[in-house]
């Protein structure tokens, strides 16, 4: 009995082949209404992971809210007048009506609490209750600023110009929103006040927000360019189109099911279809083959399944290296890096069945006075790019020695770039230099304490112990330890709390700026604090029982490193003050976003790592040889080596979107070595020896490679739209997959007949005589 | 409802418009006859009247030890322990001291706190802190600001004066097994803390059975509500309230123990001497 072949099945009967693509197709569209959307990249991280429950205890414990917005009012008159601080009165009473604003908890000129004394008279309240119109009221307010230090550099900048209101959010708003809602109050605005707007929540619901509307106009332009790519190559629209349909397809399945699973639409799944769309191009070589065949054969159906006879396991291998690289992240813990790993490993074993399919099946529609136009062009002696090519490939294959040698020559710089990387995230740094958000952070950092907040908790062995001199003496002199770490710009905790009361019950004198000598004392002061001053002035620095005290740390970058230093120096100065007895816990955003970061990071080396022994194993296998293996895997590690070398000179962070690509683009890259060495040794086997190794070798380089190139080319100019996004991690990910693939490509032509001709005793041993 | 007996404790005095022409009380009767389910016989401004009365000016002083529970909304709790001891000095709605006593947390044993309340303008505060040895006065700046760090505000522990807000009764409502008036109380100020509030008043007592707080975006922040009532001394007493911010998940809870009416309170207990140290036997 004959065996059953998909290729001649769809070449018998391609009307019915398409028309039950496109019916499958359309089931998948069937669950896209129920889209579910996660923007927050932090979710990356599942509500069960450590950090985050410790971080939600830290919160609880002290009253704190998860996302805090914080709004700059700078004048360069300085803002102490009447009519800046009116607006800031004005500003604050609109915020503190919006929906999702934590009110109660929002700090500004207006709802601060202050202690101060008066007449003899303790004075307990808002900061400002109506807005001084004259000099008077006005020096009077300068003054309560300055001589807090509470204030300066959190409230108030030190030159005076800049102000700020912070707006803690309630649990599950959106800061993208809110922030929007306070750009339309202050553009009604008038005046020489410029605004500013910061914070993690607006970053974040920002970032998500972008990258949607991003991937909504960038995968279908990138869809475009590779359609335009292709009809340049081909001349011929309605493959390109083919082509192009065959990415689409792949794209609303795997979207499809996705969605039916019930899984969200996350940061990475959502970069998905670009992905889909560019391993699709790996059809690139049946249509590379098939004009080359069609030359020869001048018949449609024969030339087509010729075409799959001898591109099948080449394009077979591939898919499976690339869906090993991707399914290998089913296995690492980040669940949407998980979720994108089977997506994008499901997307491609379609394409891989499509190919065999539906693209035969379409080859069908096309006339055959068509294919003759276009296959008059594929002829590797007239051809100018696979003239090119074999030039290429001439330099490795007659300078095999000196290629080698400037290869060898190459790693060794790039592993002295290597040993420069920098790991580190920033989510600011995700937006581009000139953006609002990039600016606005930049000012606010300068003026103020530090947009990064982060926490330090403070924990003593028994209830009360945080009452005691001892206690306070520590956190006070922790907090001028951190203090003297550059990152860090302002630190706040009870001790402050603490040394105003005490200063301001003896009559404003400074001399009792100072944690006082015994508990008792320090308890009733903060008692009296209490008494009046809002609950979540203490409860955000101080627990109940009096046993832990929450310190916070206003750091001046979002580099998730700056918590590092945090952490390094509290360790150290608990090293160097043994007594009391205190544990010291970071918490907060920075805290998380190190551990998110670091998370991320070695989850991805360890798929990086796992990664590279798969798709070994797969080239093993594939060409059933380990020395083969070898050989084909060289230009690839070759590939990475000098990306990473390159990324450790640029002095680029090595951060999140860096480390996911690593990972996803080995599966990739592997394709074109595959395709050579596969091609390669066919050729051989196919002349049997009536064809020196140097010719097959150009042989290979000039048909199979100008697949090879073609493929490059058109992966690169998709990806290459990302370059022009305006969020750093895409402008990432075009750059990188352009620079890989066209650098592997080339390598590949390059190396692979180097090593060849140098190898080839060790290689052909018994094989090809 | 009509013609039941209302309320009146020893305090009461019948409050100014309740007289009705005759005319008016055939229309009421009518109206009653007509819709049989029920007929508003008091104005919002008379139900807070006897509110007052019933829940801030019982007795002519009252004296109570006051736990207090301060419940995060991670479950951790705080507790206060207090002798509140308060005096009427006029009607109600008019002038009244407190003196307040703390026995816990016990490194603030010792601590006295007094507030004179006058009709019309600021209360007076003072604090005296052992440790110090100091005698403090306190500026009220904020009438809205917590009391002892709970949710309740200073408004809410000696009440507000009832032409700072309008009163329009709105509903008459059931909760449990009693029939209440629902008021709201909308400040009249601009600068309260919150849009309006919802007051449940018991028929009977004229004590708050429940009440809600809508801030200024006209969202539920605060609830207040009264646990257990008992008669002492012929006064309808609150001896459990709870305060819930609903928006943050902070609770207090406060219970009222030794509770006497009448005790016969000397002014000069209201003193910074007495602060210093307070009469112990009354105290206790």
């Amino acid at each position: 009995m004959r065996r059953f072949s998909l290729v001649e099945f769809s070449v018998d009967h391609p009307g019915s082949v398409v028309i039950l693509c496109v019916l499958i197709t359309m089931l998948f569209i069937i669950p896209f209404p129920r889209m579910r959307t996660d923007t927050n990249p932090r979710h990356m991280l599942p509500a069960t992971s450590d950090v985050r429950v410790w971080n939600n205890k830290v919160d609880n414990i002290f009253a704190l809210h998860k996302d805090t917005i914080a709004l700059g009012i700078a004048n360069e008159k300085g803002i102490l007048n009447p009519s800046t601080l009116s607006k800031i009165k004005y500003i604050t009473d609109q915020i503190l009506k919006m929906k999702g604003v934590a009110a109660q908890d929002v700090a500004s000129f207006t709802t601060i609490d202050n202690v101060s004394v008066k007449n003899g008279i303790l004075v307990v309240g808002p900061l400002m209750t109506k807005v001084p119109q004259h000099r008077k009221g006005i020096e009077a307010l300068r003054k309560m600023l300055y001589e807090n230090p509470l204030f300066v550099n959190r409230i108030i900048s030190k030159d005076g110009k800049t102000a700020a209101i912070y707006i803690p959010l309630e649990k599950g708003a959106n800061g993208k929103q809110i922030a929007d809602k306070i750009r339309e109050i202050i553009k009604r605005e008038k005046g020489d006040e410029k605004y500013y707007i910061v914070g993690d929540p607006v970053a974040r619901d920002t970032f998500g927000v972008e990258m949607f509307k991003l991937m909504a106009v960038f995968a279908p332009i990138s869809g475009m360019v590779m359609v335009l790519v292709r009809y340049l190559m081909f001349r011929d629209l309605f493959l390109s189109i083919t082509l192009m349909m065959d990415a689409m397809m792949s794209i609303i399945w795997s979207m499809g099911l996705l969605i039916a699973l019930g899984f969200p639409v996350h940061i990475m799944s959502s970069m998905a279809p670009i992905f889909l769309m560019a391993i699709a191009t790996d059809s690139m070589h049946i249509f590379n083959e098939f004009y080359f065949r069609h030359r020869e054969t001048k018949n449609k159906r024969t030339a087509i399944i010729e075409t799959m006879n001898s591109v099948r396991r080449p394009v077979r291998n591939t898919a499976l290296a690339t869906a090993a690289g991707f399914t290998v992240l089913i296995f690492m813990h980040i669940v949407p890096v998980r979720v994108f790993g089977g997506m994008v490993a499901f997307g491609t074993i379609l394409l891989r069945l499509f190919s065999f399919s539906f693209i035969p099946a379409m080859f069908m529609f096309v006339k055959e006075e068509k294919l003759e136009k276009i296959a008059r062009h594929e002829d590797i002696e007239s051809d100018r790019t696979s003239g090119f090519l074999k030039k290429l490939a001439g330099i490795g294959s007659n300078h095999p020695k000196k290629t080698v040698f400037v290869g060898l020559a190459c790693v060794l710089i790039a592993l002295v770039g290597l040993t420069r990387i920098r790991v580190n995230n920033n989510i600011v740094g995700w937006f581009k230099k000139g953006s609002d958000i990039r600016v606005a952070d930049s000012v606010m950092n300068k003026a103020l304490g530090g947009t990064c907040l982060g926490y330090v908790v403070a924990i003593s062995p028994g209830k009360n112990d945080m009452k005691t001199p001892e206690a306070m003496h520590y956190i006070e002199g922790l907090q001028k330890y951190l203090g003297k770490l550059p990152v860090v710009g302002k630190t706040i905790s009870v001790v402050d709390y603490l040394k105003r009361v005490n200063m301001v019950l003896h009559n404003d004198n400074p001399k009792y700026y100072a944690v006082p000598d015994n508990k008792t004392t320090i308890a009733q002061e903060l008692f009296l604090f209490s008494m009046s001053a809002k609950p979540s002035d203490l409860d955000n620095v101080v627990d109940y029982p009096y046993r832990r005290a929450n310190i916070w740390v206003q750091l001046k970058t979002w580099d998730a490193r700056a918590m590092k230093d945090v952490i390094n120096a509290a360790q150290q100065y608990r090293k160097m003050h043994p007594y009391p007895p205190m544990e010291l816990k970071p918490a907060g955003t920075a805290y998380f976003d190190l551990v998110w970061n670091n998370q991320v990071l070695w989850d991805m080396v360890e798929g990086f790592i796992l990664s590279l022994v798969t798709v070994l194993a797969i080239l093993i296998l594939d060409f059933r040889s380990i020395k083969w293996a070898v050989v084909g895997y060289t230009p690839l590690l070759f590939t990475v080596l000098l990306i990473y070398g390159a990324i450790g000179f640029i002095g680029k962070d090595f951060d999140m979107p860096i480390s996911v690509l690593s990972c996803l683009s080995l599966g990739m890259a592997v394709d074109f070595a595959i395709h050579f060495v596969g091609r390669f040794k066919q050729r051989l086997k196919e002349t049997g020896g009536r064809e020196s190794i140097e010719d097959a070798l150009l042989w290979t380089a000039a048909r199979p490679g100008k697949g090879i190139v073609r493929n490059a080319v058109l992966f690169a100019a998709s990806f290459s739209v990302m370059i022009f996004a305006p969020l750093t991690p895409y402008i990432t990910v075009g750059a990188f997959i352009v620079t890989m693939m066209l650098s592997s490509a080339v390598f590949t032509l390059v190396c692979l007949p180097a090593l060849i001709t140098l190898l080839q005793g060790w290689l052909l041993k018994g094989n090809a005589g | 409802m009509r013609g039941k007996k209302r309320f009146s404790g020893p305090e009461e005095k019948k409050p100014n418009g309740e007289r009705r022409p005759r005319m008016k009380k055939y229309l009421i009767l009518l109206v009653i006859l007509l819709f049989p389910v029920q007929a508003f016989a008091l104005t919002g401004d008379e139900i807070m009247q006897k509110y007052l009365a019933a829940f801030y000016y019982p007795g002519n002083d009252f004296k109570a030890k006051v736990m207090m529970k301060l419940i995060s909304a991670g479950g951790e709790v705080r507790s206060r322990e207090m002798t509140m001891i308060r005096k009427n000095y006029g009607p109600v709605g008019g002038k009244q001291k407190y003196f307040i006593y703390f026995w816990r947390p016990s490194d603030v044993r010792n601590m006295t706190f007094m507030v004179f309340k006058h009709p019309g303008r600021n209360a007076d505060r003072w604090l005296f802190v052992p440790a110090l040895n100091m005698v403090r006065r306190i500026a009220a700046q904020d009438k809205y600001s917590s009391f002892v760090g709970s949710d309740f505000s200073y408004d809410n522990v000696s009440g507000r004066p009832l032409d700072e807000d309008t009163h329009t009764l709105i509903k008459e409502d059931k909760i449990g097994s009693r029939d209440c008036y629902v008021v709201k109380n909308t400040p009249k100020a601009k600068d309260a803390d919150y849009n309006y509030r919802l007051s449940w008043i018991d028929k009977k007592t004229f004590l708050p059975i429940k009440e809600e707080y809508f801030d200024k975006r006209n969202e539920l922040y605060k609830v207040f509500t009264d646990d257990k009532i008992k008669d002492i001394d012929g006064f309808p007493t609150v001896l459990k309230q709870t305060m819930k911010n609903v928006q943050t998940g902070h609770t207090t809870v406060v219970t009222y123990e030794k509770i006497d009416y009448n005790v016969g309170v000397s002014d000069s207990l209201f003193s910074e001497r007495f602060m210093q140290a307070p009469p112990m036997n009354l105290i206790q």
